[in-house]
Formats: structure tokens, sequence, C-alpha cells
């Protein structure tokens, strides 16, 4: 039997949180990429790739900041393998965005092997911790929740805030879903349409790759093969699902991770693998019966021809 | 009175496989460059792994039975592809023919080998043609993404199969995730004595065969093909396209399945958990070498097997990792899927080689 | 002095000259009518002054100033703005930031939305566009949406505004309502040119007018109150058709085809609207009409692609409705407007494409299922022969071949089976001069074996010569049902551009 009391309740709340932020910082990065028209499939990569190589950047260079900023670079490198294939050789969205998640699938093993000579997992490094800040204890009831979650979280919560004033608020937010609405009229217009969807690959790159890093710097402090797990697929739903907006993806990401929460608890009374894979039901159920209202940006796929 | 052949003639099929050529060839190359950075020559490696897969009869038995799944996963991708659908779902699909293969053939007693075979082999397909064809049903009623659906799908049927092998269906007494040991009268007949080549090769060219008839020789593949190409034209034809696609998807899942089926009665005699290294992915890259024609990713996967299996006897003796052939398959589907930039590529290449070749020719004359 | 002036514009496409040395000025603060038909050029003519493609050679002067646009962008800057034919709209936006985006106000790289809405609502009150500035694009009608795009040009302060077939979508009453607004607009001193093939626009609201013809310009200073409809049309559509050509049935038999009470509404917009014919066993219906009066989805309708509101269609007596398919059964072949998208899969041999449609008739398919390649082939290759289509061999992918010979497999496959009846669509739409030929006397010897042909085509000279009955369709509606030689030319190319009604209204005022 399982104790239901406040403990567990904060627990449950505290672990969704913590589970919500890499699916947070992807599926914003991914909203950048479906509002300028391109399809976000591969945010599973770029996660990855933001996992594997934060560490390796802590790795190499001693901070585990520096690291994140590794990582985010190569994360953006992957975006743009993606990018360059569908943007400049009008390859199929969904078929160059598999291409990045299975480049990065296979090149992380790899590097494993060539860099640390090792298989399954890198070596520890100094990660990104806990904040900790005592100040939160102040204040009442969610208070100790905050306090134990890592940074990151909160940088996400930004993010998320500063990406909906862009798209929502701003000039080049505005020119940027004209963008992945219409894009031959945003040609007409004199917008250039390229630079816009290469502008939202980028930044997807950029996110997912942050998000990539709060699994292994964040969380585990070392890079454990494959470690994302889908979470990337999962952010691509999460968007569906919200509507292609940041605060979409902090609910859809709130919610999945309760769920990922709660199944290390329900790991005493039910099998692993039938908790395990509730996330991915859930995925399955919310595409075939929900999404039905679930409405990409009109100019997804396209480009302005001339 | 001429008989043709198959389209091979047509101009596009031969841009396509010309297509494959370069995409195999930049991906060795790039290929090379990891190789290099590993320390080792890369052209001894490729020697080596060449050599080493038909040294010994024990050799090419490995390349053999290295390939042999993915010609299943392969035809797979291929053949749905056909009709423009993506099945990433090959994974899961392997692995619900696989734990139904493992328990048609551990629990049923007193069959002989020739019915006991084909009803596990049946049982598997139709698994795995099921788990294919639910999300083609989804797609078909709610617009749902199939890249998605079966992605998700691999990871439900992974999970539920490895809850099964730990929990109700694992042996006594047994360490890892898996199911019993199958009857022997389950078990595929071994090519090559003590090798894992078994007639799952033979099954395997058959399908293929047969795949390649349908689509070559019969009305249904002939509206496959169409459908595929396009879409407005086959409806204005007449072709009932949502039926082609649906029922094309699900005998992708089918082949899958029996991949499955045949690594558990021919390699693994039981399911075992996690005994599919990704053959599901390393499909993709197959059948787009293939040019998406099924019989051609025999072949193909033939190549990519000579890699995996002269990759595996290297990594025993020399210390390049076997990760390196996952990369290359990757970069072949890269460069398969934008036949534009191989195109850029071998144009600028092209006009690289006659500036400098014209460089060399210059007389100080008037260039036209 | 002008305000536009170009000079001795040559546009050259390869292979065809579009613009032949063509002259064009423009008033300050007129407006001027570009009048001509399909294939005039009149759109090429204007996307050179608009900066989307460049001139081969000549010159275009504005307010004095040569000009030399790469984008669209620079023509926007100086003023030249256009409101294109299918509009460039985010549905998803709002009116207000459909017409203010990439000319946003606000600094620091916000947006001031509410600045923004105060433009906008003093632009709608000032000309009267009676639109809300908050309601999305989707929400609304044609007409207005055609009036946001209006907005955006008028935002930037444009002093030339360019229109490309303005009244294309819009109903009458919308048509009136912007003929208010040009009038309006040019109060205010704005210049506009309105690219058009409709004449009654033409009559009704421009001072000039200018009248192009395949690629070369015909008459520039022509006004509409010193001219009538007849003159416009004949100054339009100009030359003769050699009717020696015609070679009229012989063997016109029974009713073969019928079609009652055709009506399709789309999106609350009537596409169709009552339309019925008979066609006879041995005859050559056809309907003439330019692009986009509705062909399409008649076509649809009676093919089995689309289903109608109501129709009634039988052939020979017999009812016939259902699939592309059953349709094709009962008797009735077609062959679809756009080859390649609609009739051919240009990645396949030519033999495969031979049998497209028929795939599943017994000749062609044994038992099981199995296609009979070696009859294909056969079959494939006899059509080939017969009906001259240029290829090394039926192996050989239907992308290898000239437009005109793609066009002869769809004629071969279909004309081959003696149809009792066939739809055919624009014929020779994109296709050389010899295969146009062959393709009509196909179709001739087709009809005097007995078939019921409904010919629908933007080609006038085709219908014209090809038809022994001839019906023109505008805006959904049958307006004529004559006799070919019946109606001249000029009465014809009216009835096409909606001069018919003009005729009646002043008949009846």
């Amino acid at each position: 039997m399982i104790d239901i009391d406040i403990d567990l309740i904060y627990s449950i709340l505290s672990s969704t949180l913590r589970r919500s932020v890499p699916l947070l910082l992807a599926a914003t990065g991914g909203t950048f990429s479906m509002r300028a028209g391109v399809m976000e499939l591969g945010l599973e990569g770029m996660m990855l790739a933001g996992s594997f190589f934060s560490v390796f950047g802590a790795w190499w260079l001693g901070s585990p900041w520096l690291g994140l900023i590794v990582g985010i670079v190569f994360a953006v490198l992957f975006a743009m393998v993606h990018g360059v294939m569908h943007i400049q050789y009008h390859v199929i969205g969904s078929i160059s965005g598999m291409a990045v998640n299975l480049l990065a699938g296979a090149i992380t093993p790899l590097l494993l092997n060539i860099i640390y000579g090792l298989s399954g997992k890198s070596p520890m490094v100094n990660g990104l911790t806990d904040s900790n800040i005592e100040w939160f204890n102040n204040i009442p009831v969610i208070g100790k929740i905050l306090a134990a979650q890592n940074i990151l979280f909160f940088i996400g919560l930004l993010i998320v805030v500063v990406s909906w004033i862009f798209m929502f608020k701003t000039k080049y937010g505005l020119r940027m879903r004209m963008v992945g609405e219409n894009p031959q009229a945003a040609s007409a217009v004199g917008l250039n349409v390229k630079a816009y969807k290469y502008f939202g690959v980028i930044m997807s790159g950029c996110l997912a790759g942050i998000g990539g890093a709060y699994l292994s710097l964040g969380q585990m402090s070392m890079f454990v093969e494959d470690m994302t797990a889908g979470r990337g697929y999962i952010a691509v739903v999460i968007n569906a699902f919200g509507r292609y907006n940041p605060i979409g993806a902090l609910g859809g990401s709130i919610f999945f991770g309760f769920f990922d929460a709660i199944q290390t608890i329900f790991q005493s009374i039910l099998p692993s693998q039938l908790v395990m894979a509730t996330p991915y039901v859930v995925t399955i159920l919310v595409i075939v019966f929900a999404l039905k209202g679930g409405k990409a940006p009109a100019g997804t796929g396209k480009h302005a021809e001339h | 009175m001429k008989i043709k052949g198959k389209s091979l003639k047509s101009l596009d099929m031969k841009n396509a496989f010309i297509n494959s050529l370069y995409a195999l060839v930049f991906s060795l190359l790039l290929g090379m460059v990891f190789i290099s950075i590993t320390g080792y020559s890369p052209l001894d490696t490729y020697r080596a792994i060449f050599v080493s897969s038909f040294s010994s009869t024990k050799n090419f038995a490995l390349t053999l039975s290295q390939a042999t799944p993915l010609m299943f996963t392969g035809i797979a991708f291929a053949l749905a592809y056909r009709v423009k659908m993506i099945n990433t779902g090959a994974e899961g699909q392997m692995y619900a023919g696989a734990i139904t293969a493992a328990l048609v053939g551990a629990y049923i007693t007193n069959l002989p080998g020739i019915i006991h075979i084909p009803l596990a082999l049946l049982v598997a397909a139709a698994a795995g043609g099921f788990t294919a064809g639910i999300v083609g049903y989804a797609k078909l009623k709610t617009g749902a993404n199939e890249i998605i659906m079966t992605l998700m799908l691999n990871n439900v049927v992974i999970f539920i199969t490895g809850y099964l092998a730990n929990g109700p269906l694992k042996p006594e007494g047994s360490g890892v995730g898996q199911t019993e040991r199958i009857q022997e009268s389950a078990k595929l007949m071994k090519l090559i004595p003590q090798t894992q080549l078994t007639i799952a090769l033979l099954i395997v060219i058959a399908v293929a065969i047969i795949l390649q008839y349908m689509l070559d020789r019969t009305v249904f593949g002939y509206e496959m093909k169409v459908t595929g190409f396009n879409l407005r034209a086959a409806q204005v034809a007449g072709i009932k396209v949502s039926k082609a696609s649906l029922i094309t998807f699900t005998i992708s899942g089918a082949v899958a399945g029996l991949g499955g089926a045949a690594m558990v009665l021919g390699v693994n005699y039981r399911f075992i958990e996690g005994f599919s290294s990704g053959y599901g992915f390393a499909g993709i890259s197959i059948a787009a070498l293939a040019a998406y024609s099924p019989l051609a990713v025999i072949p193909a996967a033939f190549l990519i097997g000579i890699l995996r299996a002269g990759t595996i006897t290297l990594s025993r003796t020399t210390a390049i990792p076997i990760e390196v052939v996952d990369v290359i398959q990757v970069l072949i589907i890269i460069f398969v899927a934008a036949p534009s930039m191989i195109r850029a590529i071998t144009g600028n290449f092209k006009k690289l080689v006659t500036k400098f070749t014209s460089n060399n020719e210059k007389s100080g004359g008037i260039e036209q | 002095m002008n305000l536009i002036n170009m000079e001795k514009i040559v546009k050259v496409y390869p292979g065809t000259v579009a613009l032949d040395k063509v002259d064009f000025h423009v008033k300050e603060g007129e407006i001027v009518s570009l009048l001509g038909e399909n294939g005039a050029r009149k759109s090429t003519l204007m996307k050179i002054l608009y900066g989307m493609t460049s001139a081969t050679s000549g010159k275009v002067y504005y307010k004095g100033e040569e000009l030399n646009f790469k984008r669209p962008i620079d023509a926007i800057k100086k003023g030249i703005c256009m409101v294109h034919q299918h509009f460039m709209l985010v549905d998803a936006f709002t009116v207000t930031e459909n017409i203010i985006v990439g000319s946003e106000p606000g600094s620091k790289g916000f947006v001031d939305i509410k600045d923004a809405q105060r433009k906008v609502e003093k632009l709608i009150e000032d000309f009267n566009f009676n639109i809300d500035p908050h309601s999305k694009v989707a929400d609304l009608s044609v007409g207005e949406q055609q009036r946001v795009e209006i907005l955006k040009v008028l935002y930037r302060e444009a002093d030339v505004i360019i229109l490309d077939e303005p009244t294309a979508v819009l109903t009458p009453q919308e048509v009136k309502d912007l003929f208010k607004i040009l009038s309006k607009l040019r109060e205010q001193g704005k210049t506009i040119i309105i690219i058009t093939h409709k004449l009654k626009e033409t009559k009704a609201i421009a001072d000039r007018v200018v009248i192009l013809r395949d690629g070369k310009l015909i008459e520039d200073n022509v006004k509409p109150e010193n001219v009538s409809t007849n003159d416009l049309s004949k100054m339009m559509v100009g030359r003769e058709v050699d009717l020696r050509n015609r070679h009229p049935a012989k063997n016109i038999g029974k009713v073969s085809l019928s079609v009652k009470n055709l009506n399709i509404v789309e999106d609350g917009k009537t596409k169709i609207k009552d339309v019925s014919f008979n066609i006879h066993s041995g005859e050559i219906l056809g309907i003439a009409g330019v692009e986009g009066n509705g062909q399409t989805q008649l076509i649809e309708a009676l093919t089995g692609l689309r289903k109608p509101d109501t129709l009634e269609m039988t052939l020979n007596g017999k009812k016939i409705e259902g699939s592309p398919t059953e349709i094709l059964e009962a008797g009735i072949a077609h062959v679809p407007e756009d080859r390649l998208s609609m009739g051919l899969v240009k990645e396949m041999s030519v033999m495969n494409n031979m049998i497209l449609g028929y795939h599943r008739h017994e000749e062609f398919c044994k038992k099981y299922g199995i296609l009979n390649r070696n009859h294909i082939y056969n079959y494939a290759d006899d059509l080939r022969e017969k009906f001259s289509v240029k290829t090394p061999s039926v192996d050989s992918a239907v992308n290898s071949l000239s437009g005109g010979n793609q066009q002869k497999i769809i004629i071969a496959r279909t004309f081959n089976r003696d149809p009792e009846a066939i739809i055919i669509a624009h014929p020779t739409r994109g296709v050389d001069v010899g295969a146009i030929e062959y393709i009509h006397q196909q179709m001739l010897e087709l009809r005097d074996k007995g078939a019921a042909i409904l010919l629908v085509s933007a080609d006038l000279d085709e219908v014209r010569t090809l038809s022994d009955r001839l019906l023109v369709i505008y805006e959904g509606e049958i307006v004529s049902e004559s006799l070919p030689g019946e109606l001249d030319e000029i009465e014809m190319g009216l009835l096409m551009t909606g001069g018919h009604s003009m005729i009646e209204e002043s008949e009846t005022s």
C-alpha cells in the first residue's frame, strides 16, 4: 500500500516539475520551428546531442556552464543538418527530422567510445546542481517544492515567457509566424522566408539542447546512452496538443511530467514496464482521439516559390 | 514478340540507383573520417572488413546472418514507402512478431516441424501486421502522423513484451527477461552448422521475390505504385487509395513481424528482452539504398551486412567501435534522401575539376 | 508628363516571346483598364512594373526616374503595390495583423498594436470599408478579404495600385462596392491599373482602356464612353477563325448523354447553377468559357470526382452516378484537364500509363490479379503506333515525352476503347501544333463513330472549330447555346466575358 500523505504530495509535485523541464524546453524550441513552418520531428536528436555534448563540454572544460554552452552549440549543429536538408534542398521535413534523430542516436555511442573509451555511459562530471535556494522556504506551501528544483527549471520558465513575448508581441515574431502560415505571401511582402525558417530551426536546436543538457548535466551529472528516451517525440505531441504556443507547451509538459513522476511511485504495485509505457500510451491516445483540433500553421512544410 | 522485364529500364529507376550509389560512396567517404579519428587507417579498415567477411565460412555465415534481419526490416520500410507512408515502427512490429512466435513455438507441442514453423511464422506476421495496421487505420480515420504513432507504439510494444518476459512468461530461475525455450519442432534449420545462418535467409529472399512480383506484376502492386507516385491521378483513375495504403502498410508490418520471428525461431530459440539491436531503424537505410525496391533490398542488406559483420569481427581484434557502421547507415539515409544535395555536391565537384584543369590549359588566350 | 512610362518592353521566355515591344503609360490619378483575354500577357507586363520579374529589354520610368526593381519590396517602397488575384493573406491572423506585417508600428522591436489598430480603423472609416479590424481573415467573406488586400496597399501609402482580375471572385454586389472604393481612391489622387478580361469592369470604371493581345499592344487610348462592348470585344479577340477547317457532323443520332439540373454550391458560393444539356451520339457539344467559370467543378461532378448538390445524368436513358470507375464502366470516358497532375503518372512507363483507369479489365489482368504484361506491352505498342506517340519504346518513362505526346497517351487509351460518351477537357493545352492537329482529327473520327463528346476548352478557336453545338459558360451558368458560325467571335467574346448581361441591362433600362 502507498501512504498518501503531505510528503508524498510534495514529492509528486516536486517530481512533476522536475520531469517537465526537459519536455518544456524541447517543446518550446519546437514551437519556434513549427511557427516558422518547419516540422520539428528532430527534437529527440537535438536533445540527445545537447545531453551528450554538454557533458562532454563539462568534462573537457571543467565547468558545467561552459559545458551547457558546448551542448547548445552542438545541438544547433545537429538542428542545422535538418535545416539545410529541408530549407535548402527541400527534403520533406519529417524525413530530415528523423535523419537528425538517427544521426544523434548513432554518433553519440560512437563518440562515447572514441572520446572516453567507454560504452553505455560517460564518466561523471560537475553537473548543474539544484538551486537549493534557502529563500524559497519562506514561501508557504510551494516553497519546499521550488527549493528542490534545479536552476534550469527557473531558466526554463523564463524562456517560456520570453518566447511567448517574442512570438506574439514583437515584430519579428509576427513576421516569423507569417512565414509559417503563408510563405508565399510573406515573400511577397518582402520577408526573407529562408532566414526566418532557419531561425526557427536554430531556436529549436538551442532550446532542445538545453533540455537535453538538463537531463545529463542537470540530473545525473553524466551522459547515459539513449537517455532522452523518446522525450523529443513527446515534445512534438505536446506542441500539437498545446497549439504550438509556449504557454501550451508549459501546460502539456507539466501534464506529461506528472505521468512521468507518478511512475516511480507506482512501481511498487505495478510492474515497471507497464508504468513506463504509460506516457507513450497516453501520447498515442492523445494523438488519435484528441488531436483533431490540433492545427498546425497553414504553411507548414511549404517553401516560398520564385 | 518481346517480353519486357522489370521497369529497371525506365529512366527514373536508373536515376534512383545511381543516386543510391553516390549516397553509398559519400557515406563511406565520410565514414572514413570517423574511422581516422579513432586512429586507424580507414582504407586498411575497409579492406579488412571486406576481406574478413569472406575469409572463412563462419565469417561468411556471419555476414549473411547479420544481413538477414536487415532484409526483413528493409523490405518492410521499402514497401510502405511505395505508398508514401513512413513505417518507423519496424522495431515494435519485430518485437510483436518475436513474442508471438516464441509463444507459439514454446507452448504448442506435438506438432511436426512442417506445420509448427509455418504456424509460428503466420502468427508472427499477423502480430506485426496488426501492430502496423492499427496505425494505418488511425491515419486513415484521423489523419494522425504515422511516424509519431509508430515510434510511440514501438516503445509500448517493447515495454509490454519486456514486462511479459520479466514477469508471467519468464522461465524459472532465469536471470534475464526472456520466455520459455521453443520446441525442437519450431526451430529453423541452419544453413551452415554452428552459425546463426538459418533458412530465414531463404524465407526473406522468397518474401522479397513475392513482394517484388506483386509490385511489378499484379494489379494491386500497380495501384500501390500509382497511389504512391500521384495520389490525384490514382483517384481520377478510380483507385481506392485509402484501401491500398492501409493494406500495404499492414503487409509492411507483417514482414517486420516475420523478421522478429526469424530471430526467435532461428537464433535465440526464445524471446529475449532487447534482442534487436536497432534492426528496425537500420532497415530504413537499407530501404533507401535499395531505392525502395524489395528485391534490391537483398543485395543492399548484404552490403551493409558485410560492413556490420566485418566491424564485429574487427572489434574483437582491434579497438574499432562497432558504432561506426551505425553512423555510416545514417549518412546513407541522409544522402539518399537529398538527391538535390548530391547533385549540388557533384556539381560543385565537377566545377572544381574543370576550374583546375582549365587553369592548367590556360595559354593566355581569350576565354570563350 | 506620364506617371508611369513603360517603353518597348520585351520579355522572352525560353521558346516564346511573351511581350513584344509593348509601350504602356499611365497618367497620375487615372484608372486604366489593361484588357485582354487569357494569354494576352497582361499579368506579365504588370509583373515587370511590380518587380516580380524583369524585362528582357526595354525601360520603365516612374515619375521620370528609371526603375530597376529586383524584388516586389522595391516597388512597394516606391509606392507601387499590387493587389493579387490569389490573395496573399494569413487566414489565422486578424485583419490588422495582415495589414501591418512587414511595416509594423512600434519601437524597440515590439509591435504597438494599439497604434496599428488606430491607423487601420481610420483607413477603414475613410473609405467606408466596413470591416472589423479585430476579426480573423478566415472569417471574412471573399469581398471583405479583398478589401483587406486593398487596405494593405493603402496602409503602405501606395500611389499606384495594380489590381489583378479583382472581380474574378466577387458577387455582383461586391463588384459594385469595389467600384465605389476605386472611385474614392481616384478622388484621393491614387493611380489605378486594373488587369482584367471583363468588359463590365472596363466600361463601368475605367478612364482609359489599353488592350493587349498575344503579348502585343493593340490599342492604348481607348475611352470607354466612345466605344461599344462589341468594339472592345473585337479588339480583344481580334482574329477571324478559319471556318473552312470545320468538318460538320454527318450522323447525329438520338440523345445519348443527358445532364439535368447540375448545381454545385461550395463554401456558400454558387459554382454551378442549373446547368442542363443533352448530347446526341455522333455529336460534339462544346463548352466555351474563360477558365475559372465553373468548368472544373462541372467536369468533376460528371466524372464522379465530386458529389454535386443536384444532378441527374443519364446515358441512353440509363441513370449514371457513382465513383469514377463506375461512371467509366458505364460508358463515359474522361480526358482530364491537367494531364500531369490528373491523368498520368510521369514516373511510370508509357506502357503502364496506357492502361491507367482500365487496369482492372479482364484483358489486362489474368486470374488472381496478375497483370498480363505481354499483352499490355503489345497493346501499348499498338496504341503507340496507332496514335503516333513519339517515344523510343513503351518502356520509357512518361516524363521523357513531350507534352503533346503525353497527351496522346491519354487520348490513345480512352479513344481506342470506343466509349459511348466522353468528356474531354482542355485537350491541347500546352501541346505543340502538330499534336494539336492530330488530336483534333482523332476527336472528329471518334465523333463520326457515334460517340457523344463533351468538349470543354478555354481555347476559343478549338471549341468553335470542333463543336457541332456550342455552349458558353460564364460564372457557373450556361449563358448561350448556338450553332458555330451563328455567333461570330465578337459575340462569343462578349458572352465569355459577361458582356451579354450588359446588353440585357441596357435593353431593359
